[in-house]
């Protein structure tokens, strides 16, 4: 995917969050570009969801700038984010059940009817399951029928669909931000799998993607690079083909120094 | 598998057959004639106006039962407005407007986050003791210009039977051909998906209520058209039996999911029985007795499907994910 800008998709630089006394996160620099798959790794309480927030617009950090394709932004809300590109996958997945799949890829963003039909709201549903699959098939995941309910998917298929939601909704324009909270959490081996090449594929677009997850070897294996976060801060930044997983296990525990002391 | 789908989805419809044969022998030769269809048709018509409201609240998640209230309040007002010498016309429209009026301050209340089945019980105290202020203690009788839409029959099928296609038509194609219907079925299912999706299900939520009390407004207008007379005393029996149709159609409680088609034939399965069993010589009171077994047994039915289903879909989940087949 051809890249124009050179400055990242996402950066974060010298974000403070303090909860009262308590620090959650000490000066965080962090950035992600553009077909690059970051993990973001730490223990409980390392301060990963908080960071996750801010990057959703969630919250908003004590200090510290947000930049979106190197420019500056405020993500007072999670509508805010949105509109500046960025999508968050969250782990309840929040897909409508009773609809079929190409419904809940296409809600609101309907391709509507030409014509007369078209002025009184009346959907193109032929359209709408023609774009999802095309979009799938770039995605190279076609789960089921377009027209099969979500209910009756497997997680594994699920987990598919929301991520493609959010695939398509980050693609349009220049390309966005997603942010994957333990997407496998709740898959079995070969869906794992599935996952894990399909965030590659979403990478190869030039998706940005910032992966949250316990799971080594899932950051081992999709991510370019891994950010550890330790207490609030950053104790490494490194690309995953220069380190191994007894070291980045010893940053998450805090049995390793800080990459930055 | 596809067994199982086509009778949680169509299991209404083999129900109603199933229904219609047993009192076609039953009740043979009265039963089944063109005449008698049309009885039933005209019997279930005006409790399926109200069976509609109530599936489209309960399909965008807030159950609406405000709905007797309006109905009178709505039918109080036409009726004095006809009886004072309005044309009729205007005191339908105003009818019908003062019940998405109601729907929408429901709606408006219950997104302040004060629980929907509390203020929707408010408003049905409040609108029935308009009506009665409104009507002074009396009721408007001998309303006949309304016969159009009461009483009347066209090409042989009464009024209220035309009213009512004419509601399940649009509130099906509203619901599954248009944006603003499937978004509106989308927040019942998760109100989470929507707004993800950078729509305000807000919006949704109080059109489901206006949709809901403008259904109310009509039925109760029909109703005055029917028996010519407007009257104050809202009826809590009438959002018992439009529950009843809902359920049986297999709309869920929850939300999300349901379809007009259904709730219809809910209201004829219901009106059904109770004609079959009068034919019979049979008392009333037993036809309110196989409507209970009836709704119990379709609970019954819908669990024993859906854990058939899951069942089933465990066992194929593993090899589709792998062969991206179905």
């Amino acid at each position: 995917m051809a890249t124009t800008t050179t400055a990242p998709a996402l950066e974060l630089a010298g974000i403070d969050m303090h909860y009262g006394y308590v620090r959650a996160l000490d000066s965080i620099d962090f950035h992600v570009g553009q077909g690059e798959v970051v993990g973001l790794l730490g223990d409980n309480g390392a301060g990963k969801s908080t960071l996750l927030k801010i990057m959703s617009g969630a919250h908003r950090p004590s200090s510290g700038t947000v930049r979106v394709h190197g420019k500056e932004v405020e993500l007072h809300s999670p509508s805010a984010a949105t509109h500046a590109g960025i999508q968050m996958v969250y782990q309840d997945l929040a897909l409508v059940d009773a609809l079929d799949i190409a419904t809940n890829l296409n809600i609101g963003r309907e391709i509507l009817r030409p014509g007369l039909f078209g002025l009184l709201g009346f959907v193109d549903h032929k359209a709408q399951r023609k774009r999802s699959e095309a979009e799938l098939d770039k995605l190279g995941v076609r789960t089921a029928a377009m027209t099969r309910p979500v209910e009756m998917l497997s997680g594994g298929q699920r987990q598919v669909v929301a991520l493609a939601r959010s695939a398509t909704r980050v693609s349009g324009g220049h390309n966005g931000v997603l942010l994957l909270d333990e997407p496998t959490a709740a898959l079995g081996y070969e869906q794992t799998q599935v996952v894990q090449a399909l965030v590659r594929r979403m990478a190869d677009q030039g998706i940005a993607i910032v992966l949250v997850t316990h799971n080594l070897q899932l950051a081992s294996a999709v991510c370019d690079r891994m950010v550890v976060l330790n207490r609030g801060r950053k104790v490494a930044d490194v690309a995953t083909e220069d380190t191994d997983t007894d070291h980045v296990v010893g940053w998450i525990t805090g049995a390793r120094g800080s990459m930055f002391d | 598998m596809r067994g199982l789908i086509f009778l949680r989805d169509r299991g209404i419809f083999v129900l109603w057959i199933l229904i219609i044969a047993v009192f076609a022998v039953w009740a043979n030769p009265y039963f089944a004639t063109l005449n008698n269809a049309i009885l039933v048709a005209n019997a279930a018509a005006i409790s399926a106006i109200f069976a509609a409201g109530v599936a489209v609240g309960i399909i965008c998640g807030a159950l609406d039962l405000s709905i007797p209230g309006v109905a009178a309040l709505s039918s109080c007002i036409a009726g004095w407005m006809i009886t004072t010498g309005l044309p009729v016309w205007l005191a339908l429209v105003v009818g019908i407007v003062t019940g998405a009026l109601v729907g929408f301050v429901n709606g408006v209340i219950s997104l302040r986050g004060f629980n929907p089945i509390i203020v929707t019980i408010a408003m049905l105290s409040i609108t029935s003791a308009a009506a009665s202020i409104i009507a002074g203690g009396y009721t408007f009788p001998g309303l006949t210009q309304l016969d159009f839409m009461g009483t009347q029959r066209y090409l042989g099928i009464p009024a209220p039977v035309w009213i009512t296609a004419g509601v399940f038509l649009v509130g099906t194609v509203f619901l599954t051909k248009t944006r603003d219907g499937i978004r509106l079925m989308a927040v019942g299912g998760s109100a989470e998906a929507v707004r993800r999706s950078g729509i305000h299900s807000d919006r949704y939520k109080v059109l489901a209520f206006v949709i809901s009390s403008t259904c109310a407004a009509l039925g109760g207008l029909v109703t005055t058209a029917t028996v010519t007379e407007a009257n104050p005393s809202a009826s809590p029996a009438l959002i018992f039996t439009a529950l009843t149709a809902v359920a049986l159609a297999g709309v869920s409680l929850v939300g999300g999911r349901g379809s007009l088609p259904r709730v219809l034939v809910g209201a004829l399965v219901l009106a059904t029985i109770a004609n079959g069993l009068t034919i019979k010589g049979v008392q009333p009171y037993w036809a309110t007795g196989v409507t209970g077994v009836l709704l119990i047994g379709s609970l019954a039915l819908e669990r024993w499907v859906t854990a058939s289903v899951s069942r089933r879909l465990m066992a194929t989940a593993q090899a589709s994910v792998h062969t991206g087949t179905r």
